[in-house]
């Protein structure tokens, strides 16, 4: 079996049989944009539902967004930008070929990533131990307001699912970090970094939206 | 035509018929005409002895496309329109409908008359009056379709849906319950059972034993809760304003919303402000109702519907009518402290703040002008132009110890000018 | 390199590499082409024995005695969602899609070949996840309408779990399509010189780049639903459940599309050859699939007329669904006119594209009745619905696949079928296909509803008649698909690169096609539908 990608250049792009390495560059980018269209459709499905429940539970809504804590949400909304923009130095590090430096912004990006989700841990564990929760049997209870409760739940399927993406992201971006390591990159190729910051900059987009929405409306 | 369609027994199935009989000629004209076409060519040009004979490289003809697009849009359109005519009518009852309660749970239909009259999986209507159903599942969404009558609509378990017919001969016809609801979906049947206007009479009051039981109506129990949950405190049911409107007249009356936005007081309405009282507040009442959600089974809200319908004609005791309804003012001719005081009453303020001194939810205004004092925040404050104004249009903002943050704001409801008048108006009050 | 096999069979896609890991980890497109047709068909037969089923169960009023209530509702939710998530939708993408795409451009593969293996293996685990959930069968409907699937029993996790990874093999699919057919075209391959079939396969791929999310979402949230007790729809929860509706149908309207436009465009294919004459109005049916795909993202609650929505909405989509129906017919009319005064030759895929035009007619005026609110009150929710659903979906997007599968085959296998045994399955499937469902489309006008076990004994011979044809049809079918696959595992007729004479880049080369499809990257000079004597002053450019 022929192998499908072979790396003549070790810092040019890897030699794909069926296309130029112009077009290669050119599909890459323009797949992850089809992609991010779809995961903003994705989350886009959440935003209406909570845009239908806030419509009807405002003044609920507002309540329960105070058991929200602005700050930690802050927080995480400026570290992931601050993730983002070493993201966006990495790829202009790659353009240049300093792979060192692809490797230390992008480390800087994981970094601030797990920050993120350790506030995100410490804001979870502290809304379990209030029973704020849907597995916790008072939450489930029918005596609890239900406006609070679809908040809730909303608030959970959102955040979560967008610390699921930033699992994805940091794993992405850890691969392209161990390209890097090996010299990969260049003025001819660096791709893989191109499209890995993309994806991260969404990331970081779907968390500003959120913010605001969850944590501001209070 | 073909008669495959059910009788005609309700005032509007010939002309759901009609429209159905023009698609269907439409329809068939150009199936047979483009299918024909197809199979005519087929025919008469088809290869002979196994050789391609000579084809023109035909590429199209603008003025063709422009015609068989413009021509099948104009059917679109009259199609279109024809139908939802129809369906306009379908779904306006006229304003004398009798009026039933439909309830659909896994697997049967429960109707229930204006006398209170209970019947399972069987409707009784008379022939020739318009009779519409207001309709709720207890669990999941059923449909309540009646074909003869040409009508249906989903019953849900979260809002009342509706729909109406006027029957137009006797018989007995059939039901379905069609949206797919579990095991029993197909036994889910009813019948719609049309006879003469006198025997639905005698029908409807026979006082046979097993249905005096339920013959405390809903109005009954309605009036009965109206006083239990304490909503009698806020409205009143003879026409005078209190905390809340009044119940009297209020069936189906066009109620202007704080939002600008105008509502039909129906059964929606009723009981989203029972559940959730501050989404849809009416204009000059604040946002002060306490919301009963959870508290009250759909069976109560339901009884205190039909309470509520029992006031609508109810009039209105002049002594204490409405003020803001009251003889119209002109405006240009009031001093501003005058000006103010039509505001405070038509804006409601007095649901709060009182004028006699008594602590109510907010501050009273006596003495209100120049007082000093401390915030909710520790910081202190003095109740000048400056204050009063702010507390108008950011309520929020510097609420006074003691009071809780609970005053709407006023942004864009009220002018300079009438803001002015106000706090000339709060000023006078001593 | 020698062109020719150990055996001295000249070198293809087939016979270059052999073995079964050859297949498994491949990453030629039309070997993928070839794997997803032989899943894809193990699938519609299961869904269509459970079809044959329910229309025993059906044949006569009253109790069969083979099968519970529930056992019947289980068996139209799993035909119902079998046929959409594991067969049309993938469909004809994902079989013919795969195999042609970068042929008819002029490449040799597709823009993402490793995705499109991995596009393969999702597939294979929301089957699998699919099959499992057969062992708690659910009974929701394919809809999985709340709060009845909030309730009922085990089994709708699983199977909406499937749902939503067979979604991502919908979505990388439809990814890859779209950037292939930007970035990949022969050089002179201009848009307006791509073939019919290419301008509906980038209109699929972008309503189910576009689409196929939402209902990813949807059915999450169902999922979470029913695991963790939150009320997103339930209304006990103080949920909503027309929310999940139009979540819902946002998708599985569009969906529909996906399965429409790409047998259109083997139509627009088929005629053509057969008529050796150039498509009439390229450029109309070229746009008309984009306006389809376009329009189809604003009509989908016209499948909630009566679920409690406003008036004012109601209006809204049903003349929004009028303007679908437009592009619709500028199409059936342009190919009828490529006929006129063409060569027509009347093989198996012509007798199929032919049979098309009637029943997308049926399928498309019965559609009318629908869109029109005044008629739909009366309709929605009968075998009308059922009759029209499967005017368009079997008969248009299966019979369209199985005419693509005739008409190329050739190319995909070297071979050629018995043309007689075709034409046996082709009057089989479309004699049986017309009696199981016009008597359905009556049942519809005496009100009988959709989903029922049990029916009023009124109703008996029509109900008698459409079983007489469902299994006359499924022999059509297996008739069908055994002759093809039995022509391909032994069939001795070559082929020939062109036996139909047709002037589409994938006909140029090899049956079976070599590894990188074309020996020389193809240049191309003139449009796919050159075909006839040229007319003075009109010219395809």
């Amino acid at each position: 079996m022929s192998h499908h990608a072979e790396v003549t250049d070790p810092q040019g792009p890897p030699h794909v049989h069926h296309m130029d390495s112009t077009t290669a560059y050119q599909a890459a980018k323009f797949g992850m944009w089809l992609f991010l269209a779809t995961e903003i459709l994705l989350f886009g499905g959440l935003f209406c539902a909570f845009a239908l429940f806030r419509w009807t539970y405002l003044e609920e809504f507002h309540h329960a967004s105070k058991h929200l804590n602005v700050w930690m949400g802050g927080t995480n909304t400026i570290v992931l930008i601050i993730s983002s923009y070493f993201a966006a130095m990495a790829v202009d590090a790659a353009q240049h070929g300093d792979n060192k430096k692809v490797v230390r912004n992008l480390t800087v990006t994981i970094i601030c990533a797990c920050g993120f989700l350790v506030i995100k841990y410490f804001e979870y564990s502290s809304k379990y131990h209030h029973g704020l929760f849907p597995l916790n049997p008072e939450f489930n209870s029918p005596e609890f307001n239900k406006a609070y409760q679809s908040f809730f739940a909303l608030y959970y399927c959102m955040t979560g699912l967008h610390a699921l993406h930033v699992i994805i992201g940091m794993c992405l971006l850890g691969w392209v970090i161990s390209l890097a390591r090996k010299n990969r990159f260049s003025g001819r190729y660096y791709t893989p970094v191109e499209v890995g910051a993309l994806y991260w900059h969404l990331v970081d987009l779907i968390w500003i939206y959120l913010f605001p929405l969850l944590y501001l409306v209070g | 035509m073909f008669r495959y369609l059910p009788e005609q027994a309700s005032t509007f199935a010939p002309d759901v018929d009609w429209i159905h009989h023009w698609i269907t000629d439409i329809s068939v004209f150009f199936t047979v005409a483009i299918f024909g076409a197809a199979v005519l060519f087929a025919i008469i040009y088809r290869r002979r002895d196994g050789k391609d004979h000579k084809t023109p490289q035909i590429l199209g003809d603008h003025k063709l496309e422009a015609i068989w697009t413009v021509v099948p849009t104009i059917i679109c359109i009259f199609v279109a329109v024809e139908g939802l005519l129809v369906y306009r009518d379908i779904r306006t009852p006229p304003d004398k409908a009798m009026e039933l309660s439909v309830t659909a749970d896994q697997f049967s239909w429960s109707f229930e008359y204006p006398n209170g009259k209970k019947t399972l999986n069987e409707v009784t209507v008379p022939v020739g009056e318009p009779v519409r159903f207001t309709m709720r599942s207890k669990d999941v969404i059923h449909s309540f379709f009646v074909p003869a009558m040409r009508v249906k609509s989903d019953v849900l378990p979260s809002i009342f849906t509706r729909v109406w017919f006027e029957p137009v001969k006797t018989g007995r016809y059939q039901g379905y319950c069609t949206e797919y609801c579990g095991a029993g979906h197909s036994t889910m049947l009813f019948s719609v059972n049309v006879v003469s206007g006198a025997e639905y009479d005698r029908w409807l009051n026979d006082d046979s034993q097993e249905f005096m039981m339920s013959r405390m109506g809903a109005e009954e129990k309605g009036m009965a809760l109206y006083e239990q949950q304490n909503c009698i405190t806020c409205h009143s049911v003879d026409g005078s304003r209190k905390v809340g409107p009044s119940f009297a007249g209020l069936w189906g009356k066009k109620e202007k919303l704080t939002d600008g936005t105008e509502v039909t007081v129906d059964e929606n309405y009723i009981e989203s402000s029972i559940v959730n009282p501050n989404l849809q507040i009416v204009m000059g009442y604040g946002p002060l109702m306490p919301s009963y959600e959870g508290q009250l089974p759909i069976e109560d809200i339901k009884a205190l519907i039909s309470y509520i319908k029992s006031l609508e004609k109810t009039t209105i005791a002049p002594a204490s009518a409405d003020p803001v309804a009251a003889a119209p003012v002109d405006r240009s001719k009031l001093t501003p402290p005058e000006l103010g005081k039509l505001l405070v009453q038509e804006k409601a303020c007095g649901a709060c703040h009182s004028v006699d001194g008594n602590k109510l939810i907010g501050p009273t205004f006596k003495g209100l002008y120049g007082r000093k004092g401390k915030l909710a925040d520790g910081s202190s404050y003095e109740a000048d132009d400056e204050y009063l104004k702010h507390s108008i249009l950011e309520p929020m903002a510097q609420v006074v110890e003691g009071f809780a943050p609970s005053m709407p704001s006023f942004q864009g409801q009220l002018s300079e000018e009438e803001i002015a008048s106000i706090i000339a108006y709060i000023k006078t009050v001593n | 390199m020698s062109t020719a096999t150990a055996t001295g069979e000249k070198k293809n896609y087939l016979n270059e590499h052999t073995g079964i890991w050859s297949w498994i980890y491949t990453l030629d497109h039309k070997r993928i082409g070839i794997m997803y047709t032989v899943t894809l068909f193990m699938f519609f037969f299961t869904a269509g024995i459970f079809a044959l089923l329910m229309r025993y169960e059906l044949m006569h009023a009253g109790p069969s005695g083979l099968m519970t209530p529930d056992q019947y509702n289980q068996l139209f939710t799993l035909h119902g969602a079998i046929m959409v998530f594991l067969f049309i939708v993938p469909g004809i993408p994902a079989t013919l899609g795969n195999f042609l795409i970068p042929l008819m451009i002029g490449a040799k593969d597709v823009a993402f070949p490793r995705l499109n293996l991995l596009s393969y293996y999702i597939y294979v685990a929301g089957a699998i996840m699919a099959l499992v959930a057969l062992s708690s069968p659910v009974d929701t409907g394919w809809t999985f309408y709340t709060p009845y699937s909030i309730q009922t029993g085990q089994g709708v996790v699983l199977m909406t779990g499937a749902a939503f990874v067979l979604g991502f093999s919908s979505i990388l699919t439809g990814l890859n399509f779209v950037v292939t057919i930007h970035k990949l075209r022969a050089p002179g391959m201009t848009w307006m010189r791509l073939p019919l079939f290419i301008w509906a396969a980038y209109a699929t791929a972008a309503i189910q780049v576009l689409a196929t999310p939402v209902v990813g979402i949807n059915l999450f949230l169902l999922i979470i639903e029913r695991t963790m007790g939150i009320g997103i729809f339930d209304p006990k929860l103080g949920g909503d459940p027309v929310l999940f509706q139009h979540l819902f149908w946002f998708y599985s309207h569009p969906v529909v599309y996906i399965m429409i436009l790409p047998a259109f465009g083997i139509i627009a294919e088929i005629i053509p050859v057969f008529s050796q004459k150039p498509i009439f109005g390229y450029k109309a049916v070229a746009f008309a699939s984009l306006a389809i795909a376009l329009i189809g993202f604003f009509v989908w609650a016209h499948h909630m007329f009566l679920s409690g929505i406003s008036d004012t909405s109601a209006a809204f989509f049903s003349i929004i669904t009028f303007a679908v129906a437009i592009p619709t017919a500028v199409k059936v009319f342009n190919w009828v006119s490529t006929m006129y005064r063409g060569s027509i030759r009347l093989d198996t895929p012509m007798l199929y594209a032919i049979s098309f035009i009637f029943i997308f007619m049926v399928a498309g005026t019965t559609g009318i009745y629908l869109a029109t609110l005044g008629v739909d009150i009366f309709y929605h929710d009968t075998y009308f619905v059922v009759a029209h659903f499967h005017y368009t979906m079997q008969g248009g997007a299966v019979i369209g696949m199985i005419a693509g599968l005739h008409f190329w085959f050739p190319k995909m296998s070297g071979k050629m079928y018995s043309e007689t045994t075709a034409k046996i399955a082709f009057i089989l499937i479309f004699v049986g296909f017309n009696m199981t469902f016009v008597p359905q489309f009556v049942l519809g006008m005496h009100g009988m509803p959709r989903r029922y076990f049990d029916y009023p004994p009124e109703f008996e011979s029509l109900h008698f008649a459409s079983t007489i044809g469902a299994f006359a049809n499924g022999l059509g079918y297996a008739l069908a698909i055994l002759n093809l696959a039995y022509t391909a595992l032994f069939g001795k007729t070559k082929a020939g690169r062109n036996p139909y004479n047709s002037l589409s880049l994938e006909w140029q080369t090899d049956s079976p096609p070599i590894h990188d499809n074309f020996e020389v990257t193809p240049i191309v000079t003139d449009w796919t539908y050159g075909y006839g004597e040229p007319i003075k002053g009109q010219s395809h450019h």
